[in-house]
């Protein structure tokens, strides 16, 4: 019913358009040819020739509608049908759905477009769903074995009449492993905090090359203990306008990295240099390094290059530096070769 | 022995913190809230102040500024689960020493308690002694097995506070923001002078050494 109406309505549209075209038509022709051949037309004259030309123009605006029904079924109708099933689909929650691009031909550029964007936007939305799905069960995974690990010792602790060092490592066991837990706890929060986030503060002037030092001081303890060289070749006076707590996240969790991965003996350097423009951050260590394929992971929420290493770290810490580069308007690159050590530089806007 | 106050609404952490420090040599008192921490401070002299910020009743910034207005000198250490830099601020503005975020590492704790009652010590006696070295802040003065170093204030200064804090690294930035005009032209290399200056003056002083740190900055290392 809905349909025919909007027939009738169609129809109705292109026979007013049609029949006041002709009547300006016939009424300027008429009007022209009197004066110039000096004949008056009459209604006599003229009955026949308007009735037939009223049955032409109701038979062409039949003929327009018809066409325009069919140019719509081609065109509008399919591409909006097919759009419509898609976001339907996507309200189901599957995000796989992707819908083929109109041909140039017979379609509007219009809808060209909105095809376009909805594809990325279902692109997008089947990322987000992808990291959401592994977030949880990473997060899962990696919350749940030190829970059960802290289990598995308070249970062993309650064996009676243990030896005195038995007790002693139970215990620390269950030390770490809470440890371990609070750290993530902590990262995941700062982490969704930063990217629940939309508006930072403007940030401040500050020297970055007094950060730097500041940054691995807090590793002093380390480095003597573990006899590692440290190497510094930071630029004097190079001033950033940048939040400040946000990018000291970034030098302590490069730096953690470099010494969680540097062998005892090992050397790390750290130097700032500056052109222009920009300023550039290099920190590099002599530790285990990394495969390309890894490196080309790093930077991903709970990625660990190496399992064998996931006691000493959560995979959150270089996500976490990613996203602040990334609010800080920056880059970070990373070169690694395995058995050589990694080399992390991070380019920011000069102040 | 000193005696430390713990205030903290969580039982089990109160009860965890008060038995660590107990065992490391301090006298501890756990209490639950704001109200019962006034009670237990008109009775007992405490030597230090561990609290966290959020509690039922009263907060932590509430104590810590009740306690700074009475007494100027007691170290208070903030233990608490927030660690944006809002409430660092507010912490470090009221008169607060040290802060750590929860989860606490309780060696850390212990460091830092050590660290707070030591300057708490020098600050109220204003006299650093280190073996045979000893130096006056009211006068000014420094000695070396009774026989007196001469030193400009600024030497002076900078001396003390490495020796306040022993071990820890300071910056040349650090030490020109505190020791020198904020408006001074001097580039922090300046800094560098005053240390030859001063390892120079303390060259029969075998009691610490003034270590450059990878030129990151300096330290002062006890022996």
């Amino acid at each position: 019913m809905k349909r025919f109406l909007r027939i009738i309505n169609h129809y109705l549209a292109f026979f007013l358009l049609a029949a006041f075209l002709v009547t300006c038509c016939i009424m300027l022709f008429t009007s022209t040819l009197m004066n110039s051949l000096g004949i008056t037309l009459t209604g006599e004259n003229l009955e026949t020739a308007a009735k037939l030309t009223f049955g032409n123009v109701l038979l062409l605006s039949l003929l327009f509608t018809v066409v325009d029904i069919i140019r719509r079924k081609m065109t509008v109708d399919r591409t909006a049908r097919r759009i419509a099933e898609a976001a339907r689909k996507i309200v189901a929650g599957d995000f796989s759905v992707r819908v083929p691009l109109p041909s140039r031909m017979g379609s509007s550029e219009g809808f060209r477009e909105i095809v376009d964007c909805f594809n990325e936007m279902a692109q997008e939305l089947s990322g987000v769903e992808t990291l959401r799905t592994d977030f949880i069960s990473n997060v899962s995974h990696e919350m749940k074995t030190p829970l059960a690990a802290m289990n598995n010792y308070g249970r062993l602790l309650q064996a009676p009449g243990l030896p005195e060092e038995k007790r002693m490592e139970y215990a620390r066991g269950i030390a770490d492993h809470s440890r371990r837990l609070a750290d993530m706890i902590t990262n995941i929060l700062k982490l969704s905090r930063l990217e629940n986030q939309q508006i930072f503060p403007k940030g401040e002037r500050f020297n970055l090359g007094e950060q730097l030092c500041e940054a691995l001081l807090q590793f002093e303890n380390i480095w003597e203990r573990e006899n590692i060289e440290i190497e510094t070749d930071i630029a004097e006076d190079i001033m950033v306008h940048l939040d400040r707590e946000l990018l000291s996240l970034v030098w302590n969790n490069l730096l953690s990295n470099a010494f969680k991965f540097t062998p005892a003996g090992g050397k790390i350097s750290l130097s700032l240099t500056a052109d222009e423009s920009h300023a550039l951050v290099k920190i590099q260590d002599s530790g285990c390094g990394m495969s390309p394929e890894t490196g080309a992971h790093i930077f991903e929420k709970f990625y660990q290059g190496d399992t064998s290493h996931a006691t000493r770290g959560n995979g959150l810490g270089l996500a976490l530096v990613k996203r602040v580069v990334d609010i800080v308007h920056g880059e970070i690159t990373v070169e690694s070769e395995l058995g050589r050590g990694s080399i992390f530089t991070v380019k920011v806007k000069r102040a | 022995m000193f005696k430390i106050l713990v205030v903290e609404d969580d039982k089990d952490l109160n009860r965890t913190v008060c038995a660590f420090l107990n065992h490391s040599g301090y006298e501890a008192t756990g209490c639950l809230d704001v109200a019962q921490a006034y009670d237990a401070m008109y009775e007992t002299v405490y030597d230090l102040i561990v609290s966290d910020i959020m509690m039922p009743g009263a907060d932590g910034f509430e104590l810590a500024k009740n306690v700074r207005a009475i007494n100027e000198n007691i170290p208070i250490l903030f233990m608490t689960a927030r660690d944006d830099m809002a409430s660092k601020q507010r912490g470090f503005r009221i008169g607060v020493d040290d802060y750590m975020v929860k989860p606490i590492d309780l060696d850390e704790l212990f460091l830092r308690i050590g660290a707070l009652l030591r300057r708490a010590k020098i600050a109220s006696s204003r006299k650093l002694e280190v073996g045979h070295f000893i130096m006056d802040a009211d006068e000014y003065t420094a000695e070396l097995d009774g026989e007196e170093i001469p030193m400009t204030v600024r030497e002076f200064n900078i001396l003390y506070k490495l020796l306040s804090y022993p071990k820890k690294t300071f910056t040349r930035q650090q030490l020109m923001d505190e020791f020198w005009d904020a408006d001074s032209e001097t580039a922090p290399r300046a800094v560098d002078v005053y240390m030859t200056k001063l390892r120079s003056k303390l060259a029969e002083c075998g009691d610490f050494e003034i270590k450059t740190v990878h030129g990151l900055g300096y330290k002062a290392v006890i022996k």
